[in-house]
């Protein structure tokens, strides 16, 4: 074992953590904006927007993440024509994934807040979506913060699967870095310390926030 | 010759086979408290909340001000003339007492914010919780709660005020001061349209009573021949039971 490797490789190990960060990051708030909308669909009064909204729930919850990337990265640029940076490309497929398991998430955010208070903010004279937003959804997202961070750890734990199509997410820089030094052993228990620090301080602070 | 502000023409409301309101036709006249009362699953918490359409009616409609609720397209600016409270206060548990009652004035009317704490500083007092304007509703009392609902439903002026059962959820000794609250309200000349329990008030403070059972309305009277006096079998045993209570 000589973890002198690591060091001597840190700022290229870095700069895929870096990448994996911002992919997390950006799939986290875009698809958690979608995912509200999303989930208001899910239990709007509309047969039009209820159905649309959990046939899209519904449909990529049932496939795996790695699917959806194939389908942005092979199938995307043959029907469009265009070719987009992996980059964006991973990170589409990952928002439309992601909408859906926030948006379930969401959805029952806002059915433990209970129609009462929308009556009652309905009653004031506010609109629905006045409501929505000002009463229902920061209460919801109070009572689903704990449900919130445990996803986002999941979306963290996901950005490996950019790894497929060539994305140099940090997953991907340790094997390049394995593979040129041919020392896996301590490269792929490095990458392993990371991921679990990381995603075992953000299960603690799901605890943390269920518990408050 | 005055025209009543909220009239009611042949509602009825179903939740599947239950026959919430079966026709009924009724109106309130501007200025008067009446105090709906009836038996539980008599319809009058459903007839109260069709009066500002939280409830979509089957059939007929309600006229409020010489408008249609059934045709209104702006029914969000006609609610913010009725002011409503509930059963279970209702307040938003995220936001301060100031903040509950200043919301609806700010994102309804555009009022600024200085604006509206200067009034809900004004209605505070008038509640009697000027105090626990900073406060959070949990950390309030049920009656204290109430206050401030109340206080939230009176922020836009609403030209009438609707009592869904609002001491039921109190205990008992926080029902007086929110009571109290109330019968100042209905001496002010305020409009209220009051389902509750409490025949004292009825008998008191409401000009009117309306006795409703199964969805209809039984019987119409001012508060003292209502008591001394009803004229129907149904009211008259409603009547017994009630005050036998006591």
């Amino acid at each position: 074992m000589d973890f002198s490797v690591i060091n001597d490789n840190i700022e290229f190990l870095m700069l895929g953590l870096m990448r994996s960060f911002q992919l997390a990051f950006f799939t986290i708030i875009l698809s958690l904006i979608i995912a509200c909308f999303i989930a208001i669909g899910r239990v709007s009064s509309r047969r039009s927007i209820r159905y649309p909204s959990a046939i899209f729930v519904n449909l990529l919850r049932s496939n795996p993440l790695i699917l959806i990337v194939f389908w942005f990265f092979f199938l995307v640029p043959l029907i469009t024509g265009k070719t987009l940076p992996e980059f964006h490309t991973v990170l589409i497929a990952f928002v439309v994934f992601f909408a859906a398991y926030f948006a379930e998430i969401v959805r029952s955010g806002i059915q433990s807040v209970g129609s009462s208070q929308v009556k009652a903010a309905l009653s004031t004279g506010l609109t629905y979506s006045q409501s929505m937003r000002l009463i229902v959804l920061p209460q919801a997202l109070r009572n689903m913060l704990p449900a919130l961070v445990t996803e986002c750890v999941i979306v963290f734990q996901g950005t490996t699967i950019a790894y497929v199509i060539g994305m140099r997410e940090f997953l991907h820089s340790t094997s390049l870095v394995a593979e040129r030094t041919v020392r896996p052993v301590e490269l792929y228990l490095f990458a392993a310390f990371v991921y679990l620090v990381i995603c075992f301080a953000g299960t603690r602070l799901a605890l943390f926030l269920e518990k408050k | 010759m005055t025209l009543p502000l909220v009239q009611i023409n042949n509602l009825s409301l179903r939740y599947g086979d239950f026959v919430a309101l079966d026709d009924v036709s009724i109106d309130f006249m501007p200025g008067t408290c009446v105090v709906i009362c009836g038996p539980s699953g008599s319809g009058k918490s459903s007839l109260l909340r069709c009066v500002n359409r939280l409830e979509n009616f089957d059939k007929g409609d309600v006229i409020f001000d010489g408008q249609s609720l059934k045709a209104a397209q702006n029914i969000s600016k006609i609610r913010s003339n009725i002011g409503m409270v509930f059963q279970h206060f209702e307040l938003y548990p995220h936001l301060s007492v100031m903040n509950n009652i200043t919301l609806a004035p700010r994102y309804v009317n555009g009022v600024n914010r200085d604006e509206a704490e200067a009034k809900a500083h004004k209605l505070l007092e008038r509640v009697g919780i000027l105090d626990q304007a900073k406060k959070y509703p949990n950390e309030l009392s049920g009656g204290q709660q109430q206050r401030a609902a109340i206080a939230r439903a009176l922020a836009l002026e609403p030209k009438l005020m609707l009592f869904d059962e609002p001491t039921s959820a109190l205990d008992p000794e926080m029902i007086s001061e929110v009571l109290q609250v109330m019968r100042d309200l209905a001496r002010n000349g305020m409009t209220m349209l009051v389902v509750t329990h409490e025949m004292g008030f009825a008998r008191d403070v409401a000009d009117e009573v309306v006795f409703m059972d199964k969805g209809k309305v039984i019987e119409r009277n001012e508060s003292g021949g209502f008591f001394d006096n009803p004229q129907s079998d149904r009211a008259k045993e409603f009547i017994d039971r009630v005050l036998q209570k006591i």
